[in-house]
């Protein structure tokens, strides 16, 4: 009881300190992600049309997410400082990069695969240039499984995005950082539960969005 | 012998599947269940071995009432196939097909004379498939083998729910003649669900025709073709059931009833032997190249001649009088 | 032609980077710790394994029985909660779950081995679900007909076919939490997240090095040989019934 008690006198007290740190937390995350849409989405569409780079590709973004996160920090740390960028952003935003990359580029690559080879054959029936055809049929028809990529990834992000705060990167991650050598067991358990909240938030916000964004056809 | 008693059967949903039906099946007899898809064919089949309960009446299995048997073991005195094989994909070969008698604790040496006994029957090389997955085979070869494991306790009853339906036509025909062979060497009690006419007139010793439920006629072939017993029958059947009826007879039972044209030397006429059905006879005599047949026993013997006329003489009688296979 | 040539460029390229990364790492010394401090990282490598075998095994004990459990007729209706909350505790952060474990439970191995423990349920559990909801009905409707009990349903036909999809929740959640063991330092856990973490705060290249890439590859080393067990372990019925699905 009187954990939950401090729970909620904490959060009042640092209304503005947790706010800061979920601006920090979703920046981090929003911009990796758009970096890795503008890879990932390209790079998916250009491996339907070689399928021996596309085994290559997802074999290397598959071992690629089988690396611990904090394992890969610990790698790129020393790799960064090099250049004299070792901790902060930047390595946290690569390493979010990296991460996003297997899922959207896999969805998308299995969305364009998947469209159904009549409705490909049709368009060209019709006369669409392949630019056409990408635009109008293949990207609508795949969207829903491009759009669930971007939702894992995104999900995974927040809780990479987390143990980031470790290298010196912010975010909510910070509280829960601060919190353990502080010894203030409020502030870990507000940090937990403020990051698993915008997770669950955004995993659904994302859900919604990819319901929105399924063409109506082809609901089922 | 397989009685249903006043059968109905009401899903939780509320569909009355069944409604009050009645028919006995006799030992060794084939019995066709048919009718229109949702007509409640695969609820009846299933309320058999209790896949499905029975709401209301009761089916008698060999003199048991089949809502007091054990169900497990009397499922297992009981071919089941259905439509999509159902084979396990996990198993090879000789496993799905033993799999009964292997629960029935059958000794190794009796399993394997019996796995290479039903592989012949079904028309595969024991050895060569033995050791094989569902996956290597066919579609058709799939479905042999649903039949051989469906056949592999030596049950007495077989219930089949559209076994050949997924099958290409030429792969079915070919199943269907296959299967009736099969039945003749081991005489089996069997209700067979199908929703083509040509199917159960072919193969079917009785056909049960139903609707929405209900049992709208239960009788030999000849009768369902010839006496349709009401309007939703005859439709059924088709227009051309007369002529769909001329595969259920051959040369033979028309020699019985009527009597041949005279033959002679002179006259020009392709032969056909006893065997054959009259569907044939009759597309070759309206085929260009023969007006008049010649039939021939098995010996070779020319017993007489053959024309459209007695053709159509012998499916007149037929359709009035009422016969009896 | 056009295509393999660039596929054989990437796969080159990919290998001389992991190339140039070992020959860096040797050429600096990075290893160091592991060779001066080499009983250090035997017991932390060994804690590093136990905190994982022991949430693990577990995890597995616990979430297969669970899930054959809710996939039962009778118990149907638990099912769509479950797989909902499995689904909902998977979007939660491993930090936070280890952040939670610790605010609730203290400090140290016991509050770790529990985080890593929930945490590993879920995929385990879920991919035994879908793998005995994706076993064909009218394969199981064939069983009952021919009078198998449903215990022998269960075992000859629902489990081999759901194998292949078990043993990659399994291989799923040990691989995370390898990871995750990496974080249980941080609640007083041990295993080899002490040297990465350590290294971080000195800013020692060494350390880094040596806590991460044993790590790294650990975690590789398990998700191959899991891969190995699903293809060894998975009836070749099955594969080829996948193979043919695929086509
Ligand atoms: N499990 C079920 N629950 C509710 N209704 C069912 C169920 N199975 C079949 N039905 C309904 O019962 C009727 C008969 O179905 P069925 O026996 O499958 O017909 P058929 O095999 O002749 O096509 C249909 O209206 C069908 O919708
Ligand atoms: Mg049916």
């Amino acid at each position: 009881m009187q954990t939950i008690i401090d729970f909620f006198n904490y959060f009042s007290n640092n209304y503005s300190q947790i706010l800061e740190y979920t601006v920090e937390h979703v920046q981090l995350v929003g911009l990796a992600i758009i970096i890795s849409i503008l890879i990932g989405v390209p790079l998916g569409i250009y491996l339907t049309t070689n399928e021996d780079l596309a085994g290559t590709v997802l074999q290397i973004s598959s071992i690629m997410m089988t690396i611990p996160s904090i394992a890969l920090f610990g790698i790129m740390i020393p790799i960064l400082s090099t250049i004299g960028q070792g901790i902060g952003f930047l390595p946290a935003l690569i390493a979010l990069v990296l991460y996003s990359q297997l899922p959207i580029i896999r969805n998308t690559y299995t969305g364009i695969n998947n469209v159904d080879p009549n409705i490909r054959d049709a368009a060209k029936g019709l006369g669409m240039t392949t630019m056409q055809r990408l635009l109008k049929v293949e990207i609508p028809n795949a969207m829903p499984l491009i759009m669930a990529g971007i939702r894992t990834a995104t999900v995974l992000n927040i809780g990479i995005g987390a143990i980031a705060a470790y290298i010196g990167a912010g975010g909510l991650g910070s509280l829960i950082n601060q919190g353990i050598s502080r010894s203030n067991n409020t502030m870990v358990l507000v940090g937990a539960v403020v990051v698993s909240i915008l997770a669950i938030l955004v995993d659904y916000l994302l859900k919604y969005i990819e319901k929105r964004f399924t063409p109506k056809g082809i609901k089922n | 012998m397989i009685e249903f008693k006043n059968v109905s059967k009401v899903y939780n949903g509320g569909v009355k599947a069944i409604d009050n039906v009645n028919f006995k099946v006799e030992n060794g007899e084939f019995v066709i269940l048919i009718g229109p898809s949702g007509c409640g064919k695969t609820t009846l089949l299933r309320m058999v071995n209790q896949l499905e309960d029975i709401s209301e009446g009761d089916i008698i299995l060999n003199n048991t009432s089949v809502k007091q048997s054990n169900k497990i073991e009397m499922r297992r005195k009981i071919g089941y196939v259905i439509q999509s094989n159902g084979l396990f994909p996990n198993m090879t070969i000789e496993k799905n097909v033993m799999i009964v008698p292997d629960l029935l604790g059958w000794d190794r040496k009796k399993q394997q004379d019996r796995f290479n006994y039903l592989m012949e029957l079904i028309g595969l090389h024991p050895d060569e498939y033995r050791k094989r997955y569902p996956h290597e085979l066919s579609g058709g070869q799939q479905q042999r083998v649903g039949v051989a494991r469906a056949l592999a306790a030596d049950p007495p009853v077989m219930l089949m729910d559209e076994p050949f339906g997924a099958l290409d036509p030429i792969i079915r025909t070919k199943l269907q003649e296959e299967f009736l062979q099969i039945q003749k060497e081991v005489n089996k009690t069997i209700l067979f669900v199908s929703h083509d006419i040509d199917e159960a007139v072919k193969m079917g010793d009785k056909v049960a025709l139903l609707r929405g439920g209900k049992m709208m006629q239960y009788d030999y072939p000849s009768e369902i073709l010839h006496h349709p017993a009401n309007d939703f029958v005859s439709e059924f059947v088709g227009q051309d059931r007369v002529l769909k009826s001329t595969s259920l007879y051959s040369v033979k039972d028309l020699v019985d009833e009527v009597s041949l044209d005279s033959y002679h030397e002179a006259d020009s006429a392709q032969p056909v032997n006893e065997d054959t059905s009259l569907r044939i006879v009759i597309s070759k005599l309206l085929n260009q190249e023969a007006d008049q047949l010649v039939v021939e026993d098995k010996q070779g013997n020319k017993k007489g001649k053959l024309t459209l006329e007695l053709v159509e003489k012998f499916l007149h009688k037929e359709v009035k009088e009422t016969p009896n296979r | 032609m056009m295509n393999k040539r660039i596929s054989q460029i990437v796969k080159i390229a990919f290998w001389i980077i992991v190339i140039a990364f070992f020959a860096w790492t040797f050429a600096n010394d990075l290893f160091r710790p592991i060779v001066e401090e080499f009983r250090t990282f035997t017991n932390l490598l060994i804690q590093h394994i136990t905190i994982v075998l022991i949430s693990g095994l577990l995890a597995i004990f616990l979430s297969i029985p669970l899930g054959i459990f809710v996939t039962r007729e009778k118990f149907r209706k638990s099912e769509f909660w479950i797989v909902n909350i499995a689904n909902l505790g998977q979007t939660i952060p491993s930090l936070a779950v280890l952040a939670l474990a610790m605010g609730f439970l203290g400090i140290g191995i016991k509050a770790a081995i529990v985080a890593l423990f929930i945490y590993s349920l879920l995929p385990i559990l879920q991919n035994t679900i879908a793998g005995i909801q994706s076993v064909d009905e009218n394969m199981k409707d064939a069983a009952r007909g021919m009078g198998l009990t449903p215990a022998q349903i269960l075992w000859q036909i629902e489990l081999p076919n759901a194998a292949s999809s078990i043993i990659a929740g399994i291989r799923t959640a040990i691989v995370i939490n390898i990871g995750t063991a990496a974080l249980a330092y941080l609640i007083g856990g041990g295993g080899l997240g002490a040297w990465i973490f350590t290294g971080i705060r000195l800013f020692d290249n060494s350390f880094l090095i040596s806590g991460a890439v044993p790590v790294t590859l650990l975690a590789i080393l398990i998700d191959y040989l899991f891969r190995l067990m699903q293809k060894l372990l998975v009836p070749k019925g099955l594969r080829l019934a996948e193979e043919a699905q695929k086509s």
